[in-house]
């Protein structure tokens, strides 16, 4: 099988989680192939329980799989040492939680910051670093405040900022609008629009079909394995003459 | 009686959810309460023994001596006094005027100084030492008091040398005339020669003619007189007019005596009591760590309680009487075993005849005991048991009242640290009293070591010319300071356990979160230990000068002694390597459990 | 509801009276509003259209719904373009629920496969519609109606995750 002309950025070939033995054996991630082309927007959707946010930690080198390779761009996760994986996650990958997870104790800088600190990049670049992406994703006057002090919105933004801080290769969402009202979700589908524009490579992993429908392409798990995959690219605006119906619009 | 029945079961139901804790805790405390319960009975137990021996030996009420002054012999003067002494009204017996000198002894290649006391080989009617080895005196050979001779491991049949001349030893004795080994100069010594000092010097006893023939220039004939008093408890009120007018006539009353020989299980009891003190203490921090780990587990529970119709009452009622029983039990455990094991303590040694007094528990001991038990457990739980019966019912169920604090000015410090560093500092603000307490165990602690250096370091002056004598008093005051202090550190290093351990309860999340972000296990792990290490090097930095204020406190006011230098400044950089050590650990447990699982949970 | 009947008719000839039951039993409650003889109305446009023949079974000269219903060739032709077809002109929930159950019933086809593509084609319209939205300018009386638009085509799509996960159970069972 042939790769297309661009390496893929984000790699896996029969990829597997199982826990258990014998009759108890639970395949959590089933034989997984994935390809993520540079640039891409890859989303994935499933019923809840199919492994879906497995699959995503196992992208990110927060989980180790019980068979198959993950590969991102050219480093093997599956087979690195935890002290190779905590590097690839500070420089190559960024992460976006469903339950935000920043810290409490932290202001939005604070939190933006973080990774790069980590990395070992000196304050004044971290904070140069964060001001920049807090401007990007529209927070700039809510920088000095506590994540108590945001609403759901505007801490998932602070996260995405976070998630960015170190320049990424590819960003990983997992059920990033999952805790958000609509208003709050049409923010966050702005921003991953906004960066998808920018050549961001994404993968969200979501049961909102409003995130999915921003992607170029969306697969369907169930039980662990990948069932379907549409391309959404595509699709003039013509085809919004059939919703007219759909708004009540014809005889 | 409901309202009891219910504290009753939800105490009990919570000690068996958290058993290991509760054991923990016991231990701490029960250290606490055995020492002080130690320290309490030791009290008065040499009485027993030293009546033995002054029964068995008809010791003396009063022991007077005419000792010589600077430039020349005995005077004449003295001498008749003497002689008067024993001849006064309510006198009803006496032994004496006997030869006394001091000469340098060599046994078995060790060096030492005796206290030469000449006597006859007939018995005498007060004082005479009665023999556990051998037989009595015969001129030219000589018999040992016996703990001297312990110390210096002699035996009947041994020899002597006594300013160079041989003696052999053809017994081992006791008295009730004159303090054993080591403490015979506290009743008097005049020691001129260079090998001789207080700490090596023992009691001999050769017939008078030879122990004159050893009086020299530099070491003066003296004599010593015992006397029986028609009224034994006017012994003091004598010995003082004897020797009230002149430097050179003394007189030690049987009293006085009996006391020097209890110094020994004194200078125990101040070290138990001191030992105590620090314990108890640092009972009362283990709690303090154990009630705060629990904290939010606590406030959700009072939540339930209060939403159930708990008053504020009962929700302080349940946290008090948690601690409070396990205090009692602790204090019960550790009368027990005070008692069980006070007469390894209590031994009076060689020098006097007999076991010490059984002791026993007075109602006053228990009492004290009880009552400190209840106080650490009520001083450690008070405030959180006040705070948590105020907490609002709302704010307790969702478990809003325990954030972390947050330092600005040490979160913007630690951002030019390097990485385990900036995680340890960020770690550590997050729960200030924590790091207080971690560092009040630590201060404690040193406090306590510095407190035995300093001993050590007044004893070894003191008896530091031993010189390999087997000396009792440094032997078994090393010992009990030693368990002390393996104690103190025991319980410091569970406690910087337990601390580690909350902490990365407490930090769960973030260090999963530092981990997704990038943060490497061994740096996660150093920096969970510098949390623990920065508080220790406070401690440690406090409890030096706490040390030297708790020894001066014991001291009362006799001359301070400071501790060594070299040792002292060893010990900040120990404790915190200990500290890193314990620590490590927990440490690298944390830093290695999977990330996924731990964000994962968060939504639950 | 026309496509419906046939459909049902697909799998073997029947009276109007059985097509009326097993209306009822697909709808439930929601099938009580249907008027009884909405049914032999559209069975007499059917037949008129010629996608249905009638039979009569027993001739007895009071009992009308006596006749037997079956699909011509045309009829069927008609059934199996309609359960390939994805167009989603206005909410219909009945219509697209029936296809369902007609489907499996008569095993005619997969309805995964007919969710699957069906979810295919309503995403690529969210798609369209979001984009169309966020376009306009915020708060803009166009922007509103589109993001009507799109909350509807994400209530439709939840609801076609639900039948995905009935269905696949009932395939799960049988």
């Amino acid at each position: 099988m042939s790769d297309s002309t661009d390496a893929p950025v984000l790699r896996t070939r029969g990829l597997c989680l199982e826990y258990g033995k014998g009759a108890g054996l639970v395949r959590a991630v089933d034989d997984v192939d994935l390809r993520v082309a540079t640039g891409e927007t890859v989303a994935v959707m499933g019923p809840s329980g199919c492994g879906k946010s497995t699959l995503l930690h196992l992208l990110g080198g927060l989980d180790k799989p019980s068979h198959g390779e993950v590969w991102l761009a050219g480093s093997r996760l599956d087979q690195m040492t935890e002290k190779g994986l905590a590097r690839l996650r500070r420089t190559a990958i960024g992460f976006v939680f469903q339950a935000f997870h920043l810290m409490d104790e932290l202001t939005a800088t604070e939190n933006v910051e973080l990774p790069a600190l980590l990395a070992g990049r000196s304050p004044r670049a971290a904070r140069e670093r964060a001001a920049e992406l807090l401007e990007q994703v529209g927070l700039t006057d809510r920088a000095a405040h506590l994540p108590s002090a945001l609403s759901g919105g505007q801490r998932q933004r602070v996260a995405i900022a976070r998630a960015l801080s170190n320049d990424p290769l590819v960003v990983l969402a997992d059920e990033p609008t999952g805790n958000l009202d609509s208003e709050a979700t049409l923010d966050v589908l702005r921003l991953f629009e906004a960066l998808h524009a920018a050549g961001q490579t994404l993968v969200i992993v979501t049961h909102d079909a409003r995130i999915a429908a921003t992607a170029d392409r969306l697969i369907s798990m169930r039980d662990g394995a990948f069932v379907d995959e549409t391309r959404l690219t595509g699709g003039a605006t013509g085809r919004l003459a059939d919703l007219a119906g759909f708004a009540g619009l014809d005889g | 009686m409901g309202p009891i029945l219910l504290v009753w079961r939800l105490v009990r139901a919570d000690l068996r959810r958290r058993r290991s804790e509760a054991a923990l805790l016991l231990l701490a405390i029960t250290a606490a309460t055995t020492t002080l319960t130690l320290g309490l009975v030791l009290h008065g137990v040499t009485a027993d023994p030293y009546q033995q021996t002054r029964a068995a030996t008809a010791g003396p009420d009063v022991a007077a001596t005419a000792s010589s002054p600077l430039n020349g012999p005995v005077s004449p003067a003295d001498r008749a006094a003497l002689n008067a002494l024993a001849r006064a009204p309510g006198v009803i017996a006496h032994s004496g005027p006997y030869p006394l000198t001091w000469a340098a002894l060599g046994a078995r290649g060790l060096k030492a100084g005796a206290e030469v006391m000449g006597r006859d080989q007939t018995p005498a009617s007060v004082d005479q030492p009665k023999l556990t080895q051998g037989s009595w005196i015969r001129p030219g050979s000589a018999v040992l008091e016996a703990s001297f001779a312990q110390a210096l491991g002699i035996h009947t049949g041994d020899s002597i040398t006594l300013n160079g001349r041989s003696f052999p030893v053809v017994g081992v004795a006791v008295t009730a005339a004159i303090p054993p080994y080591p403490q015979v100069c506290t009743v008097g010594c005049d020691l001129e020669l260079p090998q001789l000092s207080p700490s090596n010097t023992g009691l001999i006893w050769l017939t008078q003619a030879d122990a004159s023939s050893l009086a020299t220039d530099r070491e003066r004939l003296e004599y010593v007189v015992n006397l029986k008093l028609a009224n034994p408890a006017r012994a003091d009120a004598v010995a003082q007019a004897f020797g009230s007018n002149s430097h050179t006539l003394t007189a030690n009353s049987w009293q006085y005596i009996s006391q020097q020989d209890a110094n020994l299980v004194a200078a125990e009891q101040q070290a138990l009591l001191a030992g105590s003190w620090l314990l108890g203490v640092l009972a009362i921090a283990s709690i303090a760590v154990l009630v705060g780990g629990r904290m939010s587990d606590q406030i959700r529970r009072v939540g339930l309680l209060k939403a159930v119709g708990g008053t504020p009452g009962l929700v302080a009622a349940v946290l008090l009487a948690e601690y409070m029983f396990l205090a009692l039990l602790a204090a019960v455990a550790g009368l027990l075993i005070g008692r069980l094991t006070a007469p390894l303590l209590t031994n009076p040694g060689s020098g006097l005849l007999g076991n010490a007094s059984s002791p026993t528990l007075t109602a006053t001991t228990v009492a004290i005991v009880v009552a400190v038990a209840l106080t650490v457990a009520v001083a450690a739980t008070f405030i959180p048991a006040i705070r948590a019966a105020h907490i609002s019912t709302v704010r307790a169920l969702a478990d809003s009242t325990h954030p972390p604090r947050r330092t600005a000015w040490l979160i913007a410090m630690s951002a030019r640290l390097p990485v385990p560093l900036l995680l340890g500092l960020r770690i550590a603000a997050r729960r200030p009293r924590r790091l207080v307490l971690s560092a009040v165990s630590v201060a404690i602690t040193v406090s306590g070591v510095v407190a035995v250096l300093t001993v050590n370091a007044r004893n070894a002056q003191h008896f530091g010319s031993s010189s390999g004598l087997n000396n009792p008093w440094t032997n078994q005051i090393d010992q009990l300071l030693l368990l002390i202090t393996v104690m103190l550190i025991l319980l410091a290093g569970v406690n910087a356990i337990f601390i580690t351990w909350a902490t990365v309860l407490d930090a769960k999340r973030s260090l999963a979160l530092a981990r997704a972000l990038g943060a490497t296990p061994q740096q996660i792990s150093a920096g969970i230990s510098a949390a623990q290490t920065l508080p220790a090097l406070a401690g440690a930095l406090l409890g030096i000068p706490t040390g030297i204020v708790l020894i001066a406190a014991v001291n009362h006011g006799a001359t301070m002694t400071y501790p060594p230098l070299w040792p002292l400044i060893a010990v900040i950089p120990g404790t915190m390597l200990v500290i890193a050590c314990l620590t490590a650990l927990p440490a690298r447990l944390a830093g290695r459990r999977p990330v996924a699982e731990i964000l994962q949970s968060e939504l639950v | 509801m026309q496509e419906v009947v046939l459909a049902m008719l697909a799998k073997e000839p029947s009276h109007g009276y059985g097509l009326r039951t097993r209306l009822r039993n697909a709808l439930g409650p929601l099938g009580e509003a249907m008027n009884d003889g909405q049914i032999y109305v559209m069975l007499g446009r059917l037949e008129k259209s010629g996608l249905v023949a009638t039979e009569r079974a027993e001739v007895l000269p009071d009992r009308s719904d006596r006749k037997v219903y079956a699909l011509t060739a045309a009829g069927q032709q008609r059934v199996a373009d309609w359960l390939t077809e994805v167009s989603w002109p206005k909410p219909d929930l009945a219509e697209f629920h029936l296809k369902l159950v007609t489907a499996a019933a008569g095993r005619l086809a997969d309805p995964l496969v007919i969710v699957d593509a069906q979810r295919r084609e309503l995403l690529l319209r969210l798609r369209d519609a979001q984009r169309a939205a966020m376009s306009e300018p915020d708060r803009s009386d166009a922007g509103l109606l589109l993001e009507g638009v799109v909350l509807r085509l994400q209530a439709d799509l939840r609801w076609l995750e639900a039948c995905e996960r009935t269905w696949t159970g009932r395939r799960g069972r049988s």
